[in-house]
């Protein structure tokens, strides 16, 4: 019996995850490279995901909505970078005050034009319902959709990362970002990609969240923390970090929630607290990222 | 039979796989005035932030006055005598002058910890610090932003900083450096002038400074010592010649 | 510093006659504003002096003001010693979430995120001891001995003499040799170093003076309230605490309480005309990045300075 539990658990963790990871890669990359804390990156989640919303209702076409999160998302970002996010600077403090100030707009907009119930976007036939493994176990479609959309784009990203050469532009800069500019490559274009990048994955995975775990107000800042804690464990500005991240994170929680379901945000941030005091670049992340 | 002021036993500081100080023995006596010379590079600023605790030795033996240096912080070497100025200037410029000097002041006294005293209240602060000023030529400057004064200024200032406690052993790591002729003079004498109880090591780029100071010379190169002798022994030296000017 | 004087004596006169001139609607609102001011400045002794942006402090309001209610509550303890063992509980925590001073800058912000975020998952999730997402309510009046607090003027004044008392305080130390070791810290830690100090020790007590501090304003807190609940220490208090002391002024005195005047002034006032209260306090935030980093106290100080030099020349 607690083995079934065990299997269950763990893919739970393991989806739960790869919807993490969406949205921590983005963080991450945006941090390593351009060194923004980017506090609206929920606020990104969420409008993903009533966007996607109201467009699957209307088109009843789950890709369209997709696509139609992520865009909107990136187009807010994009917006946000050059407007708002340009004239905080270096100064971390003012960037977490500034998206802290959108993310609270966005936040009370979405409010208003979508009242404050918890929407389940509208999913295809194909992807509702369960499957039955062996033992007994049932477990969600979408879950496991989840999980391999989730692969799929790290390893999209992983290839953009490590074998093009806009990846190695990226790592270059995530590097040493003043090399990177006497090297003659266009860093504010750079920086455009990635962000822009970023911010879509966020929209994007806001849809898929919203279709299993609703979208609500209040969801942008819940996801936001534990992207964070990911981009944590796994090191601001490291691409595999996210990867492995999103994984301790989501297991962590998935174990937590099972076993000890009142001490899970302690079992789960606790040790990442402690990895921060004695190791505060994270698993993967390079030294000095401040 | 003294203690020498500084002694080194063959320390070294590795970074990755470069040798920042390869193997550097030397001996300072008391009151001794050596000069550090050597290329860009040579390691001299490295070996100064091992002697004054900025970074950790890979290996090698630091003794000051006796004492066995080798692993007390940096904090703790400055509550023994040691003060230092660096070669980029470091003074606090988001403060005033008087508050900079107050911090150099209050960095070796229990003071520090006082919770409740205006810091411009304290016994015998401003006394002091007017006093320094006006030894290095800045009167009248206590309440004036760091952030406002000049480099040259900011230079003097810094010397203040490690002179105010009355150092036993001071590094200078190229005071004089970005300075206009006529300040350079001016520090350069202020330098000359300091009294005999203070053991002094300065890293100079300007031979004719350099050689104008020194009891004795130090020339690093590469991160090792290649030679060390009197000022004049160090001048006509072929492979001191070869080091500056010849191929590196 | 004489103009200073003036103003702050000022201000505290008209502190004092308040309550007779009105309602008990405002009295409530401004002894908020205290309260809030007061967590607000705790987590400013952090920034505005030694650069550290804290976002755990509502976790020390929090957790004095569930130690407070619990034991006058469930184990009707006195007045007197809960709020105590309050102020005590936060500050033990804060000794040990000082631990944080070790790491800076970004990773400071996000490990003090972390901490902040346990404390709200202990409140939400141990039911057995918060009361879960209900909290602990019926919070009874404060009082010592047969001196019992009966309404909201009463009250405010307890509340004023404490933020007198921990004002003057502050001010003392701001000034005094520690104050000036943290701000020597935020301008050139390196340079800290080499005259003798030991940065780690001075940013630890300056960080468990804070959460003293922060744990005074949640046992005030709770007295005022009359229950606490997870949401006291949720990422949104934690935020908008630092938040209240920046866009009021952060490195100032009266700063964070102008903030807290204005975040509560926005939720309390304009939301009864305007449901987008949040949306108007983010565009806030933005306004003070973009023009006036400084906040209402720093952009104030600019105009008197301008006049100032204005008048010489």
């Amino acid at each position: 019996m607690p083995m079934n539990s065990f299997i269950l658990q763990t893919f739970n963790g393991i989806s739960y995850a790869a919807l993490l990871f969406l949205l921590a890669s983005g963080f991450t990359l945006t941090f390593g490279l351009m060194r923004i804390v980017n506090m609206a990156h929920g606020a990104y989640y969420l409008l993903g995901g009533y966007i996607g919303l109201s467009v699957a209702k209307a088109t009843g076409n789950f890709g369209f909505a997709l696509i139609a999160g992520g865009v909107a998302a990136a187009l807010l970002g994009f917006m946000a970078d050059k407007v708002l996010i340009k004239r905080a600077g270096d100064n971390h403090l003012s960037q977490v005050l500034i998206t802290v100030g959108l993310a609270y707009v966005v936040g009370d907009v979405t409010l208003k034009i979508w009242g404050g119930d918890a929407l389940k976007l509208p999913v295809p036939i194909w992807l509702r319902g369960v499957v039955e493994l062996p033992g007994g176990i049932v477990y969600p479609i979408f879950r496991f959709f989840l999980t391999v959309i989730g692969v799929v784009v790290a390893l999209l990203l992983w290839l953009l990362y490590r074998k093009t050469q806009i990846g190695a532009a990226i790592r270059a800069g995530v590097d040493d970002r003043e090399m990177v500019s006497a090297t003659g490559i266009h860093v504010d274009r750079l920086f455009v990609i990635v962000s822009a990048l970023a911010s879509f994955l966020a929209g994007f995975s806001g849809v898929l969240g919203g279709a299993f775990l609703t979208v609500y107000p209040g969801a942008e800042w819940e996801i936001l923390v534990f992207a964070l804690v990911v981009v944590i464990v796994g090191g601001l500005g490291s691409l595999e970090g996210a990867m492995i991240g999103a994984l301790i994170v989501g297991l962590l929680d998935a174990y937590g929630r099972w076993l000890v379901p009142e001490m899970s945000y302690f079992v789960l941030f606790g040790p990442m607290a402690v990895l921060l005091l004695f190791r505060p670049r994270g698993l993967f992340g390079t030294a000095n990222m401040t | 039979m003294s203690n020498p002021a500084l002694a080194l036993t063959s320390v070294s500081k590795t970074f990755g796989g470069v040798k920042a100080v390869s193997n550097v023995s030397l001996q300072v006596e008391p009151g001794e005035r050596r000069v550090i010379i050597g290329p860009n590079g040579a390691g001299k600023t490295s070996l100064f932030h091992c002697i004054s605790g900025a970074l950790h030795t890979t290996s090698g033996v630091i003794k000051c006055f006796g004492e066995d240096i080798t692993h007390l912080a940096e904090a703790d070497r400055t509550q023994r005598g040691v003060g230092r100025t660096f070669q980029i200037s470091s003074v606090f410029a988001d403060l005033t002058v008087l508050e900079n000097i107050a911090l150099a002041v209050l960095g070796i006294q229990k003071k520090k910890w006082n919770l409740w005293t205006p810091v411009k209240n304290l016994n015998g602060l401003r006394d002091k610090a007017n006093e320094q000023l006006d030894l290095v030529g800045l009167p009248n400057k206590e309440n004036a932003l760091v952030k406002s004064l000049s480099y040259g200024e900011r230079r003097q200032l810094e010397l203040v900083l490690a002179l105010v406690n009355g150092p036993r052993l001071l590094l200078l790591d190229e005071p004089c450096a970005g300075l206009s002729p006529a300040e350079r003079q001016r520090l350069f004498g202020i330098i000359q002038k300091l009294p005999r109880s203070i053991t002094m090591l300065m890293i100079e780029h300007d031979m004719d400074i350099a050689l104008g100071l020194a009891d004795r010379v130090t020339v690093l190169h590469r991160g090792e010592m290649i030679l060390e002798g009197s000022a004049q022994e160090v001048r006509i030296n072929p492979q001191v010649r070869e080091v500056y000017f010849g191929q590196v | 510093m004489k103009k200073t004087s003036h103003i702050a004596f000022v201000l505290l006169v008209i502190a004092l006659i308040l309550p007779q001139l009105a309602s008990t609607y405002w009295v409530t609102l401004i002894t908020q504003v205290f309260i809030f001011g007061m967590l607000a400045l705790s987590a400013d002794l952090l920034l505005g002096n030694a650069g550290l942006f804290s976002l755990c402090h509502a976790a020390f309001f929090a957790v004095a003001a569930y130690a407070t209610a619990i034991l006058q509550v469930r184990y009707g303890w006195v007045c007197v010693w809960a709020a105590s063992a309050g102020i005590f509980s936060g500050t033990l925590l804060g000794c040990i979430y000082g631990l944080s001073v070790r790491t800076r800058g970004v990773y400071f912000i996000l490990v003090t995120l972390a901490m902040g975020y346990i404390i709200w998952g202990v409140g939400y999730r141990w039911t057995a001891l918060t009361g879960g997402d209900s909290g602990i309510t019926n919070v009874p009046a404060p009082g010592i001995g047969a001196f019992q607090i009966e309404n909201a003027n009463q009250f405010y004044y307890l509340v004023l003499a404490v933020v007198v008392i921990v004002v003057f305080a502050y001010q003392k130390l701001v000034q005094s040799p520690f104050g000036l070791a943290l701000r020597g810290i935020k301008s050139g830690e390196p340079r800290m170093h080499s005259l003798g100090f030991r940065p780690a020790r001075h940013l630890y007590l300056a960080f468990v003076t804070s959460s003293f501090m922060a744990s005074l304003a949640g046992v005030l807190y709770v007295y005022l309230n009359r229950f606490v609940n997870p949401v006291t220490a949720s990422l949104h208090n934690n935020v908008e605490a630092i938040l209240m002391a920046i866009v009021g002024g952060s490195g100032t005195l009266l700063g964070p309480f102008v903030g807290a005047a204005m975040v509560l002034g926005l939720r309390n006032w304009v939301s009864t005309f305007f449901e987008m209260h949040l949306a108007i306090m983010g565009l806030v935030f933005i306004a003070v990045v973009i023009w006036a980093p400084g906040g209402v106290i720093g952009q104030l100080q600019r105009i008197v300075e301008r006049k100032n030099s204005e008048g010489q020349s």
